[in-house]
Formats: structure tokens, C-alpha cells, sequence
């Protein structure tokens, strides 16, 4: 696959929450629409072009976009509503073409190698771009190349609504002149730390020595470097394969009553478990995550032997938490992760689990797949708010906003 | 002092030993054999403070010394010698070993014997007699039941319990225990130890040559095994043993009846489809008709055979771990075997379809959890 001429697409909604709300309410079109958290510590999930030239961006606190642009509509996100057009426009693209792998509820990658001997690659592109809008009404752009990252580039220059081909042999010539923080991978923490290194455009990077990000930035210099210069060899891989879970919470205000913390982390385990066991999964290592309310962020893990259990998983939790809560000061946020999943059943123990529990297990579960998540739960976890989500196994990629990504 | 000795006679007590020491012991001088020679009669020991062997045998010596001798250089020496007889030369002095061969002189640098942990005194509350080959043959279709998660000391080692009637070993990893009983082995007393798995593992790989009685003597802290001219002492695990008793379960109405060796190789193909890590399996009995099968969702690989059984009960769907059944189907002797189960969540129970009259051999697994077909 690597030698062969690759035709890749990458294709992006645009502002895609902004953009299904004004069609289910046309009164929000052409004005500024922010979507997010509406509380105290809501954030942007989403926000129209006309407030971003008030310079709001998503994952800006929602009070600052505020601030920024006071006349925005704020609208609360409902995701599952997202999920269903995503779906729509998914399977819509699966039946144009060969290949394809969505990677956020927004956006995705077509690889189009090879198609060019019966339609013209960019016809192809073109014609699936304007059936979505045809059909959804919802404003779509790509970009086109010969790889993933020069695609992901060009779409965001496209944006809004537009498309762009990358001609063959041009792109090193295409990004050169962009910001290097237009890379995917360069956050803005990296970007600070190419900046201060002298390294503030795209082309500087292409002619430094490979060797020289290698030592300032290790294995990922290397790849930053490659993908300066427009080599990236990842293929589009079709099938979202869920690595871990997770679930984490900001509170409303930030809080010291562990009572309450410990009550938002077991409703979490409860809701991972669950998610687990329905998807026949078991994880062997847990995550938990703390956020002071100084945004210092810490986190520690645990290998714990394979499990779905809520009681098993929720005593590993508990440990790691207390172990990890030292500092005397209030947390903003909590979040727990499982990884290292593995698909199977549980292992039954003789002396821990007992018959009754994995019965009540089994009949509990039963009843949320059959009336929903939320309609049984522990009582302990009654007052604590989670996100009722999706089977995290349909090998669907997560549906969480863009910025959540790290 | 001088003493002579055969090496390959020398060389077999020292492999008798040798498995007890540890390449990084937590104190150096556990990384010798002690030797210790009194009147003509010489006495090895190893040790790593939990596990004690010795080990006797007649040396033409002058005279009587105690040293530690580097282990892992002495063996190879030894194995890398044709047979033949070694004089070994000891400075009282500085310990300074020297060996003399046929065609050459080899010094090593010994410590005094003194330095050597005193091996725990022989006291014993109890005695016991059994014969080696029951005793090797219940270690075997025990040990490899142990846990190994060192948060669980107690199930690290094989259960003694012996009472008027007879005596139990038994192992569980708490996911899948072995019981084996011993009916014509039997104490006036009450008591219950568990010992740990390394030096069960020594005893069993030398109770394979030899026959006769072993004694087992045994106080609140150690317990002392001793044959021929070997003696394996092991300090005790100080934990409380849980109760497996109840773990048992006494009503289990549906039951299967298999060819072992049949089932055995049914088991191995199909966990060979199974994912690698849970090594989870699937049996389904209906009628007098077994489906035993396995899927790797993420590798999609899946197996699946069909046997004729001969089933009694309901018809259920039950999942297990193939590694622990293959295990139990290995350490079974019996051709038939018998296969008790009550409900998909509930143990499942192994036993030969004929007892022994001696030996009553009871083996449980505990099922996977199985989630929608």
C-alpha cells in the first residue's frame, strides 16, 4: 500500500452541531450560534462563523464566549441528535465509496486510491460532497491528497463550505507557508515550544534536519518532521476499534465533599461496567483522573486482574482515589478510565463473587439495554449527573466535540 | 582439611538441592551450599530462609569443617567433569576451597560455615507416615491449582488437613480448586498447615526416585519431609486457609460423562480459536449432544466441535476458561470422567467416574460469565 499513489480524502462537517440545530430551527441561520454547556462551566462545544470572528473558538469556556460575543444564541447540545444526522451522512458516504474510516462524529477519511481509472478521483469527491449537502442540507468541505494529514490541512483551509485538491507533487509546497500549529498533531503547547525555538512557519520545519526534532521533541519530533514534509503513511482504516472507555465530570462548583466526589466515581464505574458487559469486554487496567481547582491535573493507574464487576471495580477505584487526593484543595474534576480491554466474560471467583450478586448483575443489566441506562441505578449514584451515551462498542468512533480530544 | 568424594555422586545430591537456591538471594551467602563434615559424613544444605533441603552422604575426609561453597560454580564445574574422584582441599583459614581433579586444580573462595543461616531445629508436635508414591501423586494433581498472586498468600500453597479419617490436599487459585483425599492416611489429632508451592515443587521432583516412606513431622512453624538421606524443611505460610467447604456445591442434578482423553483433545483444538488472554470456551449440552466452541472477535477466529455425550439434566450453555480445564483433564488418570454442573453461574465439578478406593479425587472450576449468545 505505501508505494501506490494514494488519493485520500478527508472530509469535515462544518460546525457541525451549529449546523443541525439551524436545521431542525431555521430562525438561527446567519446568526451567531454558540453550542455548548449552558451551566457556569459549560464550554463551546461548537460555534458558528459569525461569532468566530468575534473570536470565540469551541472548547472556550462558554462565559467568555459570552463575554466575546453577547448577542450569540446559546444552544444546549443534545448529542444523541447529532449522532442520528452523523449516521445519516455515514451511511451515505459507505454507499459512494470504496473505503472510509470516521474518526469523530463530524468528520472522516475516503480512500479513493485507484479510482481515478473509472471516475476521476475529484469528481468523485466533489459529486459525494454535493449529494450530502443535496440531501442533508448540512455544509460540508474536504480536502484532497495523497495522504491523511496534507487531506486533514487542506480541509481546514477550505473550510467553510468548500473544497480544495491538493495537486500531486505540490504539497510541501501547499503548507509550507502555513502556522506549524496547522499540523494535526501540534497542539498548543508544542507550537510554543517550536515557536521558541525559531520555528514558527511549516516551511522552517521542512528544511530543518530530521535528527534535530528527533533530539528536541524524541519519537514524536520524528513524526512532526515527517508530516512537515508531507510524509504520512497511515492508512484509512475502516473499522473503529474502542481501545479504552472513559467518562470524567466538571462539577458546577468546585468541591471538597469527598461523599459526593466518591458518589460521582461509583456512578461512573457503574456506568463503565455496564458499558462493558455490554459490550463483552473486561478491562484490566483502571484510570483516575483529578482536576484541581487550580487546573493542576493528576492521574494515576492501576493493573488490576481482568473484570466487569461493579463491586470489584469500583474498591479499585476508591484505593486509586485516595491515594491520589493529597492536596488539600477543591477538585473541578473527576474522570475515570479502563484500558487494556479484552473481550470475554468474567471469570467467576469462588470466594468473592457470589451467585446472587452476578445474578442481580445480569437482571440489572437486562433492564437498562431493554428500558435505558437511567432508568435503575445505584441509589448512592441517584443525585450525580452522567452523560446517558451509545454502545461504545459499535464500532463507532466516540461522539464526543472535537476539542474534548486531547 | 582434605576430603575426597565422586563427582558424579557429588554432583546428583547437589542437583537434589540445588532447585531451593535463587539467583538473587536477599542475602549473598544463600547463593552456597553449606558443607558440613563430620566424621567421615557430609551434610549439604541449601536454603532461601523459607525452604530448606539437606541432603547426606558418606566422604573419605581428615577432619571436620563447616563452609559455604559458591553454588553456581561448583555445579558447573561438576557437570562439566567426566566422573571421577575430586579431592577437595578446604583452608581452615581463610576458606579458600580447592579442587583437584585429573587434570587440574580449581580454587574457589568459600566463607565460613558460620555465616551459613542455621537451618530451623527438627521439633515436630506431630508425625506422619506416607507412602511416596501418594504423597508425589496428590502434590501433582495439587500444585498446579496454587494462585499465584502474591495478595493471596494463603492460596500461594497446597492445604494439608488431616483428621482421624484421612488426609486432604487442597488448591484453589479461587477460580478453580482440587481436592485430593487420602482415606488410608489418618492421625489420632486434628490438624491443618499449608505449605508453601516451591517446596512441594523440590519434593515432588525428588520423590520420583525413591520408594518407601517419607515422614512428615510438622510443629506451628515448619514442616519437615524426610526420605532417604534428604530432609526439606519449609516454614509454613501463616495465613488463614479459606473455607472451601463451602464453595463445594452438593446439588448439581445435570451430568455429563465423557472419555477423558477424548474431551481432553476436544478442549485443546478449540481453545486454540479462543482469545488468547481469557481463553474462554463455550459448552453447550443438549440432549446427548456436546458443542464445545470459541471465538476471537477481535482476531475473528472461531471454533466449534460436536461430540455425543452421555448427558443427564437440563440443557444448559456454560463458559470456562480452557487453560484450567485442560489442566484438571491432564492431572485426571481415570479414561472416564464425569462432568457435574447446576446452572451457568454456579461451579462446575470434575470428578473420575470411578473413585480409587484410596483416593477420592474432587476437581472445581468456576464458569466465565457468558453474555448473550
Amino acid at each position: 500500500m505505501k508505494n501506490v499513489d494514494r488519493i485520500i480524502v478527508h472530509m469535515d462537517l462544518d460546525t457541525f452541531f451549529v449546523s443541525v440545530e439551524r436545521l431542525i430551527d431555521s430562525r438561527l441561520k446567519n446568526k451567531p450560534v454558540l453550542v455548548g454547556g449552558t451551566s457556569e462551566r459549560g464550554v463551546v462545544a461548537s460555534c458558528s462563523y459569525e461569532t468566530r470572528k468575534m473570536g470565540v473558538s469551541s472548547g472556550m469556556s462558554m462565559k467568555m464566549a459570552k463575554q466575546l460575543c453577547p448577542e450569540a444564541i446559546v444552544v444546549r447540545g443534545d448529542s444523541a441528535k447529532y449522532s442520528y444526522y452523523s449516521k445519516i451522512i455515514s451511511e451515505m458516504v459507505k454507499e459512494q465509496v470504496p473505503l472510509f474510516e470516521k474518526t469523530s462524529i463530524d468528520e472522516f477519511y475516503v480512500d479513493l486510491s485507484g479510482m481515478d481509472h473509472f471516475f476521476g478521483s475529484y469528481k468523485l469527491a466533489s459529486e459525494l460532497r454535493t449529494k450530502i449537502i443535496r440531501e442533508t442540507s448540512l455544509p460540508i468541505s474536504f480536502g484532497m491528497s495523497i495522504n491523511k494529514t496534507v487531506a486533514k490541512i487542506a480541509t481546514g483551509e477550505a473550510k467553510p463550505n468548500n473544497q480544495i485538491d491538493v495537486k500531486k507533487g505540490q504539497e510541501k509546497t501547499f503548507i509550507a507557508p502555513m502556522l506549524v500549529q496547522k499540523i494535526p498533531m501540534i497542539g498548543e503547547k508544542t507550537a510554543y515550544n517550536l515557536n521558541r525555538m525559531g520555528v514558527k512557519y511549516i516551511k522552517t520545519l521542512q528544511e530543518m534536519p530530521m535528527k534535530m526534532m528527533e533530539n528536541a521533541f524524541g519519537k514524536q519530533g520524528i513524526v512532526m518532521w515527517q508530516k512537515a514534509n508531507a510524509i504520512d503513511n497511515s492508512p484509512v482504516v475502516p473499522h473503529y476499534e474502542r481501545k479504552s472507555i472513559s467518562t470524567e465530570r466538571t462539577f458546577e462548583r468546585d468541591s471538597i465533599d469527598v461523599k459526593m466526589i466518591k458518589n460521582q466515581l461509583r456512578a461512573m464505574v457503574e456506568q463503565l461496567c455496564f458499558e462493558l458487559r455490554r459490550g463483552d469486554k473486561l478491562t484490566s487496567c483502571v484510570t483516575v483522573k483529578i482536576r484541581y481547582a487550580d487546573f493542576q491535573t493528576y492521574s494515576k493507574q492501576k493493573y488490576i486482574p481482568y473484570s466487569a464487576s461493579d463491586h470489584t471495580l469500583t474498591q479499585y477505584v476508591m484505593d486509586i482515589f485516595d491515594k491520589l487526593f493529597e492536596r488539600r484543595l477543591l477538585i473541578r474534576l473527576v474522570g475515570v478510565r479502563m484500558s487494556h480491554l479484552v473481550g470475554g466474560g468474567h471469570q467467576i471467583n469462588m470466594f468473592e463473587d457470589s451467585v446472587e450478586l452476578l445474578k442481580l448483575y445480569q437482571a440489572m443489566d437486562k433492564m437498562k439495554i431493554r428500558f435505558g441506562q437511567h432508568k435503575l441505578q445505584r441509589a448512592s449514584s441517584l443525585h450525580t449527573m452522567s452523560l446517558s451515551r451509545s454502545n461504545p462498542f459499535s464500532g463507532e468512533p466516540p461522539s464526543i466535540p472535537a476539542h474534548r480530544r486531547v | 582439611m582434605k576430603f575426597v568424594v565422586n563427582s558424579k555422586t557429588l554432583l546428583q545430591n547437589l542437583q537434589t538441592i540445588g532447585g531451593v537456591v535463587v539467583s538473587k538471594p536477599i542475602l549473598p551467602i544463600l547463593d552456597n551450599f553449606l558443607f558440613g563434615i563430620k566424621e567421615g559424613n557430609l551434610k549439604i544444605t541449601a536454603t532461601d530462609l523459607e525452604t530448606t533441603i539437606t541432603t547426606e552422604l558418606e566422604v573419605q575426609a581428615d577432619g571436620n569443617i563447616h563452609v559455604a561453597i559458591p553454588s553456581k560454580m561448583l555445579m558447573e564445574t561438576l557437570r562439566s567433569l567426566p566422573d571421577q574422584p575430586l579431592t577437595l582441599d578446604i583452608d581452615e583459614n581463610n576458606f579458600t576451597v580447592e579442587i583437584t581433579s585429573e587434570t587440574g586444580r580449581y580454587k574457589l573462595n568459600g566463607e565460613p560455615g558460620e555465616d551459613f543461616p542455621k537451618t530451623p531445629s527438627h521439633t515436630a508436635d506431630e508425625s506422619l507416615q506416607i507412602p511416596a508414591e501418594v504423597l508425589e501423586d496428590s502434590i501433582a494433581k495439587t500444585l498446579f491449582a496454587t494462585s499465584n498472586d502474591e495478595l493471596r498468600q494463603n492460596l500461594t500453597g497446597v492445604f494439608f488437613e488431616i483428621d482421624e479419617n484421612q488426609l486432604n490436599f487442597v488448591a484453589t487459585d479461587a477460580n478453580r480448586l482440587v481436592r485430593s483425599q487420602r482415606l488410608q492416611i489418618a492421625s489420632s489429632s486434628t490438624t491443618s498447615f499449608i505449605v508453601p508451592k516451591k517446596a512441594l515443587t523440590q519434593l515432588k521432583s525428588n520423590l520420583t526416585a525413591t520408594t518407601g516412606n517419607v515422614q512428615m513431622d510438622y510443629n506451628q512453624n515448619n514442616v519437615f519431609f524426610s526420605f532417604d538421606k534428604v530432609k526439606i524443611i519449609s516454614r509454613l505460610i501463616d495465613e488463614k486457609y479459606p473455607d472451601y467447604n463451602a464453595v463445594i456445591p452438593t446439588d448439581n442434578p445435570n451430568k455429563l460423562t465423557i472419555d477423558r482423553s477424548q474431551f481432553l483433545q476436544s478442549v485443546k483444538r478449540i481453545a486454540i480459536y479462543a482469545n488468547k488472554t481469557t481463553q474462554q470456551i463455550r459448552l453447550k449440552l443438549a440432549g446427548s449432544e456436546m458443542t464445545l466452541s470459541a471465538e476471537d472477535l477481535d482476531m475473528s477466529n472461531e471454533g466449534t466441535e460436536r461430540l455425543s455425550v452421555n448427558y443427564a439434566g437440563a440443557d444448559i450453555e456454560i463458559g470456562f476458561n480452557a487453560r484450567y480445564l485442560v489442566d484438571m483433564l491432564t492431572n485426571m488418570t481415570t479414561s472416564e470422567v464425569s462432568l457435574e454442573l447446576s446452572d451457568p453461574n454456579k461451579a462446575g465439578i470434575l470428578l473420575p467416574s470411578e473413585q480409587d478406593e484410596n483416593e477420592h479425587l474432587l476437581m472445581l472450576i468456576m464458569p466465565m460469565m457468558l453474555n448473550k449468545g
